[in-house]
């Protein structure tokens, strides 16, 4: 092994990284709100009594999540290219449909572990089915689903990285582009690697974080 | 479809690529994770501190980049020279295995001790307890996570043609270059790994059903 490592070109190339960096937290913000969103419609709808609406809810679940990420983001930057839609436009899009039908699963399953009950008897008290939702149901759910969210978020970070397919210029594209521009490929491709994991972490261990206090809250109002 | 059947053949081989690219990772992988979730499992000392290491820090970053270290960084630090279906098949194969590792140590640490005492008892040695009764044991138990990492690794060799793998997807999008039909290209494509991973999610189903243990 006779490679001379030459780690001054990531200092040297520091704007590229930043501004990567930056482009990646935002990719996966967005893409976290709005399968977030995406993810809690469809997860009510497969928790309905309606057959048919349930029957939608598989629907995208399954079509969704059995199509390759990549696949997602060439049909709205390719295939829907007349649409003209900007590369990042795509991407979360592509990361939004994609990672909404993993929270679909997750939101049903939240849903459904909240006893039927704690519904019945909102509604009993007089809250209109919206309001009992939102005010007893999803609050209960979203403590007992908080770390596959987490854990969630923090693939979907990582599935950020193929917006770089489409020109989107994040992380994994700038890495690309210093190891074109100066061949120090290890080097691009290494300290990319590690900015993920630490990125990755840090997400996963607040989202942790949050959840601990959120559930001591929850604790202290059930008993109060 | 006056694109697709005319390249159908083409489109077809490239499925074949997807499939045997899939095949070889899966079994390595599978390898890989059993090893490695059982060196966490057992804790052997140095290696099961590695080993929980390389499973972290392969699970914090994305497999593209993974798959970028593998056909460029490795082989540049290296200095040899690999073929993007020999990267990508290693890449798919650790980063799957750091996964499955993951899944097979919650299966093992799903038996229960009373079951490794009973073996014990009854005079098998402690390794044979291991190989006879835990593994098996948690095997059964985990298929249904198993075949969900299979199918997510069927539609991950899709990333294999960013790297130049003439797999289908690559081969799709050549034909695209070709005929200029991205709707029914891209849509066909898409329709062609969502049939796969639902035959492969059925598969595990059928597997699981068949051989689910309830101690």
């Amino acid at each position: 092994m006779n490679y001379s490592f030459d780690w001054s070109v990531i200092w040297e190339y520091r704007e590229l990284i930043t501004r990567g960096f930056i482009n990646t937290v935002l990719l996966s913000l967005l893409g976290l709100i709005f399968a977030a969103l995406l993810g809690i419609l469809m997860g009510t709808l497969a928790s309905v009594s309606s057959r048919r609406l349930r029957w939608i809810a598989t629907i995208y679940v399954e079509t969704a999540r059995n199509i390759p990420l990549l696949i997602h983001m060439y049909f709205w930057y390719i295939a829907l290219a007349y649409l003209r839609l900007p590369a990042f436009a795509c991407a979360v899009l592509g990361l939004s449909i994609y990672s909404g039908a993993y929270v679909t699963e997750v939101v049903r399953s939240g849903i459904a572990a909240v006893p039927r009950g704690q519904y019945a008897a909102a509604l009993a008290t007089g809250l209109p089915p919206f309001a009992a939702m939102r005010h007893v149901v999803y609050p209960q759910a979203l403590k007992i689903v908080t770390p596959s969210l987490a854990g969630l978020a923090s693939q979907l970070i990582k599935d950020s990285s193929l917006a770089s397919v489409i020109a989107v210029a994040e992380l994994t594209y700038e890495a690309g582009a210093i190891e074109g521009l100066t061949f120090r490929t290890f080097e691009a491709y290494i300290f990319v690697s590690l900015l993920y994991l630490a990125l990755v972490t840090i997400v996963s261990q607040v989202l942790m974080l949050l959840t601990r206090s959120r559930k001591s809250e929850t604790i202290s109002v059930s008993e109060g | 479809m006056d694109v697709i059947l005319p390249n159908l053949g083409f489109l077809l081989s490239g499925l074949a690529t997807t499939a045997v690219l899939a095949l070889i990772s899966i079994v390595a992988g599978t390898v890989l994770g059993i090893v490695l979730g059982t060196l966490r499992y057992t804790s052997v000392p140095v290696l099961g501190q590695a080993a929980a290491i390389y499973i972290e820090f392969t699970r914090g970053i994305p497999l593209l980049v993974f798959l970028f270290l593998f056909y460029f960084a490795l082989p540049a630090l290296g200095g040899y020279k690999v073929s993007a279906y020999v990267a990508a098949a290693q890449g798919f194969s650790f980063f799957i295995g750091a996964y499955l590792a993951e899944d097979f140590r919650s299966g093992l640490r799903s038996v229960r001790p009373q079951l490794k005492q009973a073996a014990r008892a009854s005079g098998l040695t402690e390794t044979q307890v291991f190989r006879h009764i835990v593994l098996p044991i948690a095997l059964r138990r985990i298929i249904p996570t198993l075949f969900n990492q299979y199918v997510r690794l069927f539609k991950f060799t899709s990333v294999a043609s960013v790297i130049g793998v003439s797999e289908l997807t690559g081969r799709a999008m050549l034909v695209n270059a070709r005929e200029f039909a991205p709707i029914a290209i891209i849509v066909t494509l898409a329709l062609t790994y969502l049939v796969c991973c639902l035959a492969l999610s059925s598969i595990g189903r059928a597997l699981s059903h068949r051989f689910t243990v309830r101690t």
